[in-house]
């Protein structure tokens, strides 16, 4: 079944087109990598997906909403697509616990006691059970990650959004949050993720995703992108990153 | 008469200055804070006529003085209009939109001082930009603005004794009428000097123990031992 379904989206900030017409189709339970290089519109791309970009012009379709539409319910759209960031952006003022139920509480009316009990249950998955009473400022980079990787899962999201998630992470971190969202792909989670790692890329990407200067230059399976790359600007960006 | 004679003597009437000025701050900062969110909101609304308004109001209160505002809403305001107005009621009025316009400032200071990133988290749970205003971000901004804004409060404090000037019998009004009967100027002013002094040293205590209180840095270390 088909996830999510980009059409000819563009993006320009001010004069700048920093997206040139990109298409993807994203089958559910996917698991999608994008690479490419620093500037290439990674990030606006994945951010016009959940139209915290909006879009010049194009259609975004998640789970048969189209959030580029013009009488489009945002808040309601966004309750399915999950959204992981570089700079983890937990609320400071919260408890990890209330980070998590926030939302569903706020947005989903559920009840303190059902939001708590999956919150709970979503840090245990995440290795955190004892940490949710604590602020997230007296977390690890690594921890403060995967909370905010539970705070997504807490609103039952269709679709995950991953921007470099563990770029900002000292490397004795990355490991814990890539199992997490390693795991994630295994449940059958359709997953869209910004990454620099790899490795990991080839491991759990289903498809691996080429961006450069705001258009899709070549995709395919892992296998066929890190070993046998057509395009010479694919060849030569993977000639730098491996 | 001596200090102590002036004190025996005039303990009333410096009681009832003293429960003035502490009514007529009270009453307009807590609805200064109130028109101060309200602006800070508009201002930064994304309908540009509430900015607009919100942005004259604070440029008309911040450039003139409270006593020329004072003066226009007890004689001013009253006068063209036809009606008379309570010397407090107008006090209140000038002191609270007084207040309001510096605060509405240091409100937009503190959520402009969180990260962007706070409010796209937000948004991208499914939050509402209003809800996303009020469970994220005004409580992480009131955190930042409580110096700023206990530093407004005793600004406001002081500027009590401006509205002397148009008849409202606070602290200040009450020592000059002292002085006319006693003529014990050195004491009296000292005396309302001190009065000013504690209750404004009260504040920034209290500003102080809030601050210590509601810390982010603070709560977490407390929660982690
Ligand atoms: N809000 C914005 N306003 C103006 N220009 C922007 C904005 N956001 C991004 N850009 C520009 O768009 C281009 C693409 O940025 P983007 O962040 O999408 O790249 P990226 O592929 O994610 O890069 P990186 O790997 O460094 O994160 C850059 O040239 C950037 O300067
Ligand atoms: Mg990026």
């Amino acid at each position: 079944m088909l996830k999510v379904q980009i059409k000819k989206l563009h993006k320009s900030f001010g004069p700048d087109e920093v997206l040139r017409g990109m298409d993807l189709d994203v089958q559910e339970g996917e698991v999608i990598c994008l690479i490419g290089p620093s500037g290439s519109g990674k990030s606006t791309f994945l951010r016009c997906i959940n139209s915290l970009e909006q879009p010049t012009s194009g259609t975004v379709v998640v789970d048969g909403d189209t959030i580029t539409g013009k009488h489009a319910n945002l808040d309601k759209i966004r309750e399915n697509i999950g959204m992981v960031f570089q700079q983890f952006n937990l609320f400071p003022h919260l408890t990890v616990l209330k980070n998590i139920t926030i939302a569903p509480i706020q947005c989903k009316k559920h009840s303190k006691a059902v939001a708590e009990a999956k919150a709970r249950e979503l840090l245990e998955r995440v290795g955190l059970s004892q940490k949710w009473n604590v602020r997230p400022g007296s977390l690890s980079g690594g921890q403060q990650q995967r909370v905010a990787i539970a705070r997504a899962l807490a609103m039952d999201p269709k679709l995950m959004l991953f921007d470099e998630p563990t770029s900002a992470l000292d490397p004795e971190m990355v490991g814990d949050v890539l199992n997490v969202m390693r795991e994630l792909a295994q449940e059958g989670m359709t997953m869209i993720i910004v990454t620099h790692e790899m490795g990991f890329a080839r491991e759990v990407a289903d498809r691996v995703v080429f961006i450069d200067e705001g258009v899709i230059v070549e995709q395919g399976p892992p296998s066929e992108i890190f070993t046998n790359p057509q395009n010479r600007r694919t060849i030569a960006f993977l000639d730098k990153v491996l | 008469m001596n200090f102590f004679e002036l004190l025996q003597e005039s303990w009333p009437m410096f009681l009832r200055g003293l429960l003035m000025t502490l009514e007529l701050a009270v009453v307009s900062l807590v609805i200064a804070m109130f028109v101060g969110l309200g602006s800070c909101l508009m201002n930064i609304s994304r309908f540009r006529v509430l900015h607009w308004i919100s942005q004259g109001y604070i440029n008309i209160f911040r450039g003139t003085p409270l006593l020329v505002q004072a003066f226009f809403f007890y004689f001013g305001v009253p006068k063209a209009f036809g009606f008379t107005l309570n010397v407090f009621v107008a006090g209140v009025i000038a002191l609270s939109l007084n207040a309001g316009a510096y605060l509405s400032e240091i409100f937009r200071s503190g959520i402009e001082a969180i990260p962007h990133g706070q409010m796209e988290a937000a948004r991208s749970l499914g939050m509402p930009r209003r809800t996303a205003m009020l469970k994220i971000i005004l409580p992480q901004a009131i955190r930042i603005v409580i110096p700023s804004v206990a530093n407004q409060w005793i600004i406001s404090l002081k500027d009590t004794s401006i509205i002397s000037c148009i008849g409202l019998a606070e602290l200040t009004m009450m020592g000059s009428q002292i002085v006319a009967r006693t003529y014990m100027s050195f004491e009296v002013w000292i005396c309302v000097g001190a009065f000013y002094f504690i209750i404004i040293y009260a504040l920034s205590k209290l500003s102080k123990f809030l601050e210590k209180r509601l810390s982010l840095v603070k709560s977490a270390d407390k929660e982690a031992s």
